[in-house]
C-alpha cells in the first residue's frame, strides 16, 4: 500500500473497518511456472501414531479462539537427552482458559531406536501444564547433558538434566523468576561474550492478560472478512526482549541493560535464533516480530549489542515494509559458504528469504527465487534443509490458520492447511511440490512449531510437527536414490559443550555450504544439533569447523554416509555408520 | 491503489484525449459509472464484475477494458489483467501508460529483463513519476547495481516523501559497502515512517476531532496535519474538513495541494466540492473541471459540475454533463429528476 492509500483510507475512515491486527500485503500467488519436471527423492509419510505419539497438544479452544494468546501454539524438538545416539522428541502444551485439561502436559517422549518413543515424561519430572510457547535445549552448564528452557506466558522454566533420566526445575535457583505475568516467546541459548558458557536470550510476544486484552466481539474493528475475530498485535502493546549472563556457578543475571538489548525498540517478537550470521566469530540474534521490523541484535564484542535489521536488511521486505514474522529457517541455500535466512508470515503474504551478499548484509530474493507463487497460508516452523540430499538445501515451512471459527462462514478460508515444501533447483530458484513428496506434505493441519532432524538414523532428515489440538505429525523422510549424506556432531572443549554456535562449512562436488548449530530455530522450536549435509554424488567432504571460542579447524575428506564427532581441538573423535533401519512402520 | 489509479487516468488520456469521454451506449456508462464508484468504495472485485458486463455490451470499448484491467491489477489479479493490457496493446500498439502497466506485471512475475524493457523508456514521463522507482528495483533484482542506484537517486528526486524509495537506494548504498550514504537513506526511511506514523495519528485524531469537538478546538487538533510542502498531507486534510462539513477550513490546504500536485483528482474535486458547498460557484467552476477532466467517469464531480454550471445560469453547458452523469448512475433518482426539469426548462427557452 501506497503512502497515498494509507492517507485516503484515514481520510475515508476505510481502514477503520476492518483489521486483522496482523501485517500482511495481501498478496495473491504469483503464476506458477511448468513443472521442472525433475525426479525428487525424498518421500514423507506421517508415522506419528504408529511410532506412539497420539496425545494431541492442547492449544486453548477447538472451534473458536478468544484471545491472541490461544492462537499462536508452541515449539518442539528433537533431542538426545540420554545421550544414547538416538533422538528424543520434546513436545510442548498449552492448556485452556477454563482451566487445567486433563492429560495435557508437555511431553518428553524417549526414542526406542526401532522408529517407535515411549513416554516418559512422568518419570522424567517434566509434567507441567500452562501456556508454554517456546523452548531451547543447550548444555548451560557443560556437565554433558542437554538441558531445557521454557518460555511461557507466565513464568518461564529452567529445567537441569541431571543425567539419570530425569529434570529438576531450577528456575528459582538459576536466577530466572521475573516479576508478573509476562509472555516469553523466542528463547535461544548463546554464548554472546564467548567464555564457553552458555547465556540465554528471551523475547517476548506482547503484554496480554486475559482481563486486560478485548475477547473475540469486544472490539469491533478485530474482525477478519467481516467475522469477529481475537485481536492481533497491532492492536495491543509490544515488549522489549531479555538477555541473561551465565555466572558459572548455576544461576544467571539479567544483563539486558548492560548489554544494550533493551535498547531496542518494544516488538512483537517471536522466534530468537543465535548465530555468527556475519562470519565475524561473534554471535549475533535474529528475532522474527510479528508485524514490525524483525530485530537483528548485532555482537558489539564488548558483552554489548546494537539493533540493526534495518541497515543488514533484515528487518523487512524489499519494499521496505515490516511483515508478520513467525519462523526462522537458516541455511546456505545457494551453497556459497555463507549462512542465509527464511522467515514465515501472514497469510496474503510470502514467506521471506534473504541472502547472505556478505559485506553489504542481507538481500531479500524471496520473489526472484520463486517463492511469490505461494501466499496462501500463514507460515510457522520453517527451515532451510536438504531433504533429498542432492547436495542443495530445500525449504520447508508448517502452515496454519488462527481464525477455526471463519471456516464456517467462508468455507474458501481454511483453518487446516497443508505444508508446504520448495525443492531447490540450484539456480537460485526453488520450485513448489505438492504431491511429489509424499501424502504428509498435502495433509492439512493448523501447524505451529516444527524440528528437523533423522530421528531414526537413517541418513535424511526427518521432520516433528506440532499442530494445534491434534496429535503431532512426525514425517518420516525416506530417500531413494544413491545420493550422499555426512552429519557432523560437534563438541565443545573450550566453546560451550553443546558446540552452539558454531558454524560448519563443508565443501563437496563443488559446493560450500555453511550450516550453523542453533539452539532455537523454526518456530519456537529446536533441531537435531548434528549438522546434516546433502552431498549428492559426492562421496566426501572437508569441513572447516568455527567453533564459538575463536578456534577454527579444518578436516579434509571426510568420507560420505557417515556420522562424525569432532571436539574442539580434537578433530574428529568418531566416525560411525548408521545400520540401515531396523524396522520400517 | 491511489498510485494505479492515477496512472490509469493517463493511460485512458493518452489513449483517447481529454475530450473523447462518451461512452457507446447507456448500459455500458451505466456499468463502468457503478464499477468506478465500487472502486473509490474499494470494492475491487464487485467492480471488476461491472467493467465485465459493460465489456459484454461493447467488447471494442478501449476505455472500458482498460479501466477493467486496471481494476484488475488493483486486486493483483495479474494474469488476468496482463490479458486485457495485452488486448489494448494490440489494439492501440505500444502506449506509454500500458507498458507501464504491463512493466509493472513484468516486474511482479520477476521477470526483471522484461520489466526493464518496458519501463526505462517511460522514466522521462513526468505523468508517471513512479517509474525510476520500480526500474530501480528492477535493476537491483538483477544485480545492476550502478543502473539500480542511478534509478533509485532519482526515484527520491521525485518523491522524497517516499519511504520505500529510501530504504532501496539504503540497501543498494549497502551492498555496495557505501556505509555513510546508507546509513543517510536508512535515517531519511525512518523519518518518512516516522512522519507518516504521526500523519496517521493525526488524521486519526482529526477525523475524531471534527465528529466530537466544535470546530475551533477541532482547528487547533486537525492543523497538525498540514504541511505546505507535502501535498499528501495537504490533501488529507482538506478532505478530512470537507467530508466533515468544515468547507472553509478545507479550501486553503487543498489550494495548496493543487499547487503542488496538480494531477490530484481528489484534490480538485474536494476543492471544487468545498467551494460549491459554499456557494463560490464561480470560483468551484474550475476545479471542478479540472476533476472533470482529469476523472471524467466519477459520477459525484459530474453532478457537482452540472449543478455549478446550473447554479451560474450556464444550462446549456449542464445539460450535457448531467447527460454524462445520468447515463453513468440511470438509478439515482435526483439525477434523474434534474434531468428532465433541465430538459424541460432547455426546451422551454426555446
Amino acid at each position: 500500500m501506497t503512502r497515498r492509500d494509507m492517507l485516503w483510507l484515514l481520510a475515508s475512515g476505510a481502514r477503520a473497518q476492518q483489521s486483522t491486527g496482523m501485517a500482511s500485503r495481501g498478496l495473491g500467488p504469483q503464476p506458477r511456472g511448468k513443472p521442472s519436471g525433475l525426479p525428487f527423492h525424498a518421500r514423507f509419510t506421517d508415522i506419528a501414531a504408529k511410532a506412539g505419539l497420539r496425545e494431541p497438544v492442547i492449544y486453548g479452544p477447538e472451534r473458536r479462539v478468544d484471545y491472541v494468546l490461544e492462537s499462536m501454539g508452541c515449539g518442539v524438538a528433537f533431542f538426545d537427552y540420554d545421550n544414547d545416539g538416538w533422538l528424543d522428541v520434546f513436545i510442548l502444551s498449552g492448556t485452556r482458559r477454563e482451566g487445567p485439561v486433563a492429560g495435557a502436559t508437555n511431553r518428553l517422549y524417549r526414542n526406542n531406536r526401532d522408529g517407535t518413543f515411549t513416554d516418559v515424561t512422568q518419570e522424567a519430572g517434566l509434567t507441567r501444564q500452562d501456556w508454554a510457547c517456546g523452548v531451547t535445549i543447550g548444555d548451560y552448564n557443560n556437565d554433558g547433558f542437554e538441558d531445557i528452557f521454557i518460555s511461557q506466558w507466565g513464568q518461564n522454566v529452567l529445567y537441569r538434566n541431571n543425567g539419570d533420566g530425569t529434570f529438576t526445575d531450577v528456575t528459582r535457583e538459576a536466577g530466572l523468576l521475573h516479576e508478573g505475568r509476562r509472555w516469553g516467546t523466542g528463547c535461544t541459548w548463546v554464548d554472546y561474550n564467548r567464555d564457553g558458557l552458555l547465556d540465554l536470550f528471551v523475547a517476548h510476544y506482547l503484554v496480554f492478560g486475559f482481563q486486560s486484552v478485548p475477547a473475540t466481539g469486544q472490539n469491533p474493528n478485530c474482525n477478519f472478512r467481516g467475522v469477529p475475530v481475537y485481536c492481533g498485535p497491532l492492536s495491543l502493546q509490544p515488549e522489549r526482549c531479555l538477555l541473561y549472563r551465565n555466572n558459572g556457578d548455576g544461576t544467571f543475571t539479567n544483563v539486558t541493560q548492560s548489554a544494550g538489548i533493551d535498547r531496542a525498540a518494544p516488538t512483537f517478537g517471536l522466534t530468537a535464533m543465535a548465530a555468527d550470521y556475519l562470519g565475524t566469530g561473534w554471535p549475533d540474534i535474529y528475532v522474527a516480530s510479528d508485524s514490525m521490523p524483525s530485530l537483528l541484535f548485532r555482537n558489539q564484542r564488548d558483552g554489548s549489542f546494537t539493533e540493526q535489521g534495518l541497515e543488514l536488511g533484515l528487518a523487512l521486505n524489499e519494499d521496505g515494509t515490516e511483515q508478520a514474522g513467525m519462523g526462522l529457517g537458516l541455511g546456505d541455500f545457494d551453497t556459497d559458504g555463507a549462512l542465509d535466512l527464511l522467515k514465515t508470515h501472514f497469510s496474503g503474504d510470502t514467506a521471506g528469504l534473504y541472502r547472505n551478499a556478505h559485506r553489504g548484509g542481507f538481500e531479500d530474493v524471496t520473489l526472484r527465487s520463486g517463492l511469490g507463487v505461494e501466499t496462501r497460508y500463514v507460515g510457522w516452523g520453517a527451515g532451510i534443509q536438504d531433504f533429498d540430499n542432492d547436495g542443495l538445501p530445500d525449504l520447508f515451512w508448517a502452515t496454519g490458520g488462527v481464525y477455526p471459527e471463519v471456516e464456517k462462514s467462508h468455507p474458501d478460508y481454511q483453518y487446516k492447511t497443508p505444508r508446504v515444501l520448495f525443492r531447490n533447483l540450484g539456480n537460485g530458484r526453488f520450485e513448489e511440490l505438492t504431491s511429489v513428496a509424499g501424502p504428509a506434505i498435502a495433509e492439512g493441519h493448523s501447524s505451529r512449531g516444527v524440528a528437523f532432524g533423522d530421528f531414526d538414523n537413517d541418513g535424511d532428515m526427518d521432520i516433528l510437527i506440532m499442530n494445534v489440538n491434534e496429535p503431532p505429525s512426525l514425517l518420516r523422510n525416506d530417500v531413494s536414490g544413491s545420493a550422499h549424506w555426512l552429519k557432523v556432531r560437534l563438541f565443545g572443549t573450550k566453546s560451550n559443550r553443546s558446540a552452539i554456535g558454531t558454524t560448519v562449512i563443508a565443501t563437496y562436488g563443488g559446493r560450500r555450504q555453511a550450516q550453523a548449530v542453533t539452539a532455537q530455530s523454526s518456530y519456537l522450536s529446536v533441531n537435531d544439533r548434528r549438522l546434516h549435509y546433502g552431498l549428492g554424488a559426492a562421496q566426501s567432504a572437508d569441513l572447516e569447523i568455527w567453533w564459538p571460542s575463536g578456534l577454527r579447524e579444518s578436516v579434509k575428506g571426510v568420507s560420505a554416509d557417515r556420522l562424525v564427532t569432532i571436539c574442539e581441538g580434537a578433530g574428529v573423535t568418531k566416525v560411525e555408520s548408521f545400520e540401515a533401519p531396523r524396522q520400517r512402520q | 491503489m491511489r498510485a494505479a489509479l492515477a496512472a490509469c487516468i493517463v493511460l485512458l488520456l493518452e489513449t483517447h484525449g481529454p475530450a473523447a469521454q462518451q461512452l457507446a451506449s447507456k448500459d455500458v456508462a451505466a456499468h463502468v459509472g457503478k464499477a468506478v464508484r465500487l472502486m473509490e468504495e474499494h470494492a475491487f472485485s464487485e467492480a471488476a464484475a461491472e467493467f465485465e458486463r459493460a465489456l459484454a455490451i461493447d467488447p471494442n470499448n478501449d476505455e472500458v477494458r482498460i479501466q477493467y484491467a486496471t481494476c484488475l491489477f488493483a486486486q493483483e489479479r495479474d494474469g488476468e489483467a496482463r490479458k486485457q493490457f495485452e488486448i489494448e496493446r494490440q489494439r492501440l500498439g505500444d502506449r506509454p501508460g500500458l507498458n507501464y502497466y504491463l512493466g509493472r506485471l513484468d516486474l511482479r512475475a520477476s521477470d526483471f529483463t522484461a520489466a526493464i524493457k518496458k519501463l526505462a523508456p517511460l522514466e522521462p514521463d513526468r505523468a508517471l513519476s513512479d517509474v525510476s522507482l520500480y526500474l530501480g528495483a528492477a535493476y537491483m533484482s538483477i544485480g545492476q547495481q550502478a543502473r539500480a542506484l542511478e534509478c533509485l537517486e532519482r526515484a527520491a528526486r521525485n518523491d522524497p516523501h517516499n519511504p520505500e524509495v529510501h530504504y532501496r537506494l539504503g540497501r543498494v548504498y549497502s551492498l555496495a559497502g557505501r556505509t555513510d550514504d546508507a546509513d543517510r537513506e536508512y535515517k531519511l526511511y525512518r523519518e518518512c515512517q516516522e512522519i507518516q506514523r504521526v500523519a496517521n495519528q493525526d488524521g486519526h485524531e482529526c477525523r475524531h476531532a471534527l465528529r466530537t469537538q466544535p470546530i475551533a478546538q477541532a482547528r487547533i487538533v486537525c492543523q497538525r496535519i498540514a504541511d505546505p510542502n507535502d501535498s499528501y498531507r495537504l490533501i488529507l486534510l482538506g478532505e478530512l474538513y470537507s467530508q466533515n462539513g468544515a468547507f472553509s477550513d478545507a479550501i486553503e490546504p487543498l489550494r495548496q495541494a493543487v499547487k503542488l500536485d496538480p494531477e490530484s483528482f481528489e484534490a480538485w474535486h474536494s476543492l471544487g466540492l468545498s467551494l460549491f458547498s459554499l456557494k463560490r460557484y464561480q470560483e468551484a467552476l474550475p476545479p471542478l473541471e479540472k476533476a472533470a477532466s482529469l476523472n471524467p467517469q466519477f459520477f459525484k464531480t459530474l453532478t457537482l459540475l452540472a449543478s455549478t454550471l446550473h447554479a451560474l445560469g450556464d444550462d446549456d453547458a449542464a445539460l450535457p454533463v448531467l447527460e454524462r452523469a445520468h447515463k453513468l448512475n440511470p438509478d439515482d433518482a435526483q439525477v434523474t429528476a434534474r434531468l428532465a426539469q433541465l430538459q424541460g426548462t432547455l426546451q422551454g427557452k426555446r
